[in-house]
């Protein structure tokens, strides 16, 4: 089966100049040597690489991808064709056979994506696969006007479970859902309704939504879904399941607000294919953006604020506020205040301030602070040398936790860079007693347009990291990696 | 060693293909709710799409120097889309933010990144360069400052060439 896929796709590749022209496609590799550096054992050598390839012509589109994963262990290894799809696009009407991604309204009911880039690794299993969660079934949109009307069925992929798995216990959930909205002086209004079959029997959703300007400078959205198979319709006590998501946007000139708020009841869904916003701000900075609060859809209420001003001297200022209580019996609220000040020095040099205060019960961090600056230092015309510095202190019951990140870097162009790492923590969750060290360097050089290269050596830390508004565990890492992006 | 060896192959066959991304017709929705399609929006000889995020810090950088390239070549049938990709945890963000950066260029929102993904990018921001038969001409990633200097420059050898 295996060497047919491989055969076909190669054939297809160097078939003729004619058939190339009409080919697109991708592949990354990405090799390592190295361990877990918490892990007995020597490092050793894997490999992991995703070919994609489409032949496109006219409206459709045609393609697969082939994944593998080599290591020296039997288990952890596979070649399989991880997606195969056939798309058709006109500007009335969308069809999706295959694996595809969709989303519905914010993604209360079901939220598919792909992480472009992000490798995932489990350390239960060690295998690696690419970080995505697409539906395996067929879609059809259709537009007209303002009106949209949307069908799908499909199952959903279990992403925590690597390829070695076979595919039916990766998706072990069926939903069918329609959709429809319309649009009207700005105003859209939309409903959906789903049904979910798996082992614990076929369950009732529906869901409505609205949004749209009720000011030029005043824009909202509102999306309530609602289990109506098992509930009533008016139930929303504790033992019914339910969400709510609401947003007000406000913007004057160079000022901008947002302000949105949560409710979510008993409302992981199915194997977990849905992914209500978190309204949890996703930071850049190495030590907030480990320090996430993960949502919680069973049990979760809350807002956020967030506002920025971007001033005529092209410096800006972003304030966030952030809220989520969970009630499992036991009420604990996060809290988090950021605050952040970019500018330029001199016109030539950028420069970012970030200040951070948190509480968060769920993590056991009391009084958290962070803060840090991010400086870039233009060297003439295309060449820049960059630093950071972030530090985050907590108390974690009743001992002083701390974490530091210092980078440099330098910038040559878009084409060449290249960077040190360190990290340093005290952290008992991490370093059972004194503190850890951790230290690494990178080098990305983009040969053309359609290649990169990037190279890192040495210790990376692991732990949760968010990308794309997706959050997830990295492991950590001693040794060498060295990936190969390429297009054509 | 066989295992290796296949995926070598891809390596290269990924290197040896021709270039021909082509972008096809999309529909999707601005920041007002309108459909808007790709064929409605592109310009006459060139289209420039840029994907970004509100989260990425090199993206918010290049929006003023877009803006800059944007007024400049409008008039010369040169467009620009901005193709936020923007997930539901943070899209709420995308209008107030385009608008307090003052975005000119029409910004359409591709929650799903659907888009993104049929063109197989992968990073943001990513800058694609369209000419008028929908062919992908030219591609860059990132956004350093200086990099305006490099797009520009590539603007202009692709109107000669017209």
């Amino acid at each position: 089966m295996n060497r047919k896929i491989l055969f076909l796709l190669l054939s297809l590749s160097v078939f003729s100049p004619e058939l190339r022209a009409q080919l697109s496609g991708q592949n990354l590799m990405e090799y390592q040597y190295g361990r877990l550096p918490d892990e007995p054992g020597s490092s050793f050598s894997t490999i992991y690489d995703r070919f994609l390839l489409d032949y496109s012509l006219k409206g459709f589109k045609a393609g697969g991808t082939l994944e593998q994963f080599y290591s020296p262990f039997e288990t952890r290894n596979y070649t399989r064709l991880a997606q195969y799809r056939l798309h058709f696009n006109s500007k009335p009407l969308e069809l999706k056979i295959g694996h595809f991604y969709e989303t519905i309204g914010r993604g209360l009911m079901l939220r598919s994506y792909e992480i472009p880039g992000a490798i995932l690794e489990d350390k239960s299993y060690r295998s690696r696969q690419y970080f995505h969660r697409d539906l395996l079934g067929f879609t059809a949109k259709f537009r007209h006007k303002g009106f949209t009307a949307k069908m799908l069925y499909g199952k959903p992929l279990i992403n925590v479970l690597p390829p070695t798995f076979k595919e039916k216990d990766r998706r072990l959930d069926r939903i069918a859902a329609v959709q429809a909205d319309y649009s009207i002086k700005g105003q859209l209004l939309g409903a959906a309704m789903m049904q979910l079959d798996n082992a614990s029997g076929k369950s009732w959703f529906a869901m409505t939504n609205a949004s749209g300007n009720i000011f030029p400078y005043l824009a909202y959205y509102t999306e309530l879904v609602k289990n109506t198979g098992e509930f009533a319709i008016t139930d929303f006590s504790s033992a019914a399941s339910f969400a709510f998501y609401g947003n007000l946007n406000l913007s004057f000139d160079q000022f901008g607000l947002s302000a949105e708020y949560k409710n979510y009841n008993n409302f992981l869904l199915g194997s977990g294919f849905n992914e209500p916003p978190a309204l949890v701000r996703e930071h850049s900075y190495k030590v907030l953006n480990r320090s996430t609060h993960v949502l919680q859809p069973q049990n979760e209420k809350g807002f956020q604020f967030e506002g920025f001003i971007n001033f005529t001297d092209e410096s800006a200022l972003t304030l966030n506020y952030t809220r989520a209580v969970n009630d499992f019996g036991r009420k604990s609220v996060f809290q988090e205040y950021f605050a952040e000040y970019s500018f330029s020095l001199k016109e030539k040099h950028d420069l970012k301030l970030f200040a951070d205060w948190a509480q968060d019960p769920f993590k056991l961090e009391k009084d958290r602070l962070s803060s840090g600056f991010y400086a870039d230092w233009k060297l003439g015309n295309t060449t820049s040398i960059n630093t950071s510095y972030e530090f985050q202190t907590f108390n974690r019951s009743g001992n002083a936790a701390q974490n530091q990140v210092f980078s440099a870097g330098v910038s040559i162009k878009s084409k060449f860079s290249g960077y040190v790492i360190t990290e340093w923590s005290n952290d008992p969750v991490i370093v059972e007693k004194g503190s850890k060290f951790w230290l690494g360097a990178g080098l990305k050089y983009k040969m053309n347009s359609r290649h990169s290269l990037q190279f890192f050596a040495g210790e990376r830390r692991g732990g949760p990291a968010c990308n794309s508004g997706v959050c997830y565990e990295v492991l950590d890492f001693k040794g060498v990696e060295l990936r190969l992006s390429s297009r054509f | 060693m066989k295992t290796v060896m296949i995926i070598l192959s891809f390596v290269l066959i990924s290197g040896y293909g021709a270039n021909a991304q082509q972008v096809r017709n999309f529909v999707l929705n601005d920041l007002q709710n309108k459909s808007r399609s790709f064929d409605e929006l592109k310009g006459e000889k060139l289209t420039l799409l840029d994907f970004w995020a509100s989260w990425c810090k090199p993206c918010n950088k290049a929006i003023p120097e877009l803006n800059k390239l944007y007024s400049k070549f409008q008039g010369k049938g040169v467009n620009l889309i901005g193709i936020n990709c923007d997930g539901p945890r943070s899209v709420a963000k995308v209008a107030p933010l385009s608008k307090s950066l003052q975005i000119e260029y029409p910004v359409l929102l591709d929650m799903n990144a659907e888009l993104m993904n049929d063109l197989n990018l992968s990073a943001y921001p990513t800058l694609l360069m369209v000419n008028s038969s929908g062919k992908v001409v030219w591609i860059h990633e990132g956004y350093v400052p200086g990099d305006e200097m490099v797009i520009q420059k590539e603007i202009e050898k692709q109107l000669s060439k017209l």
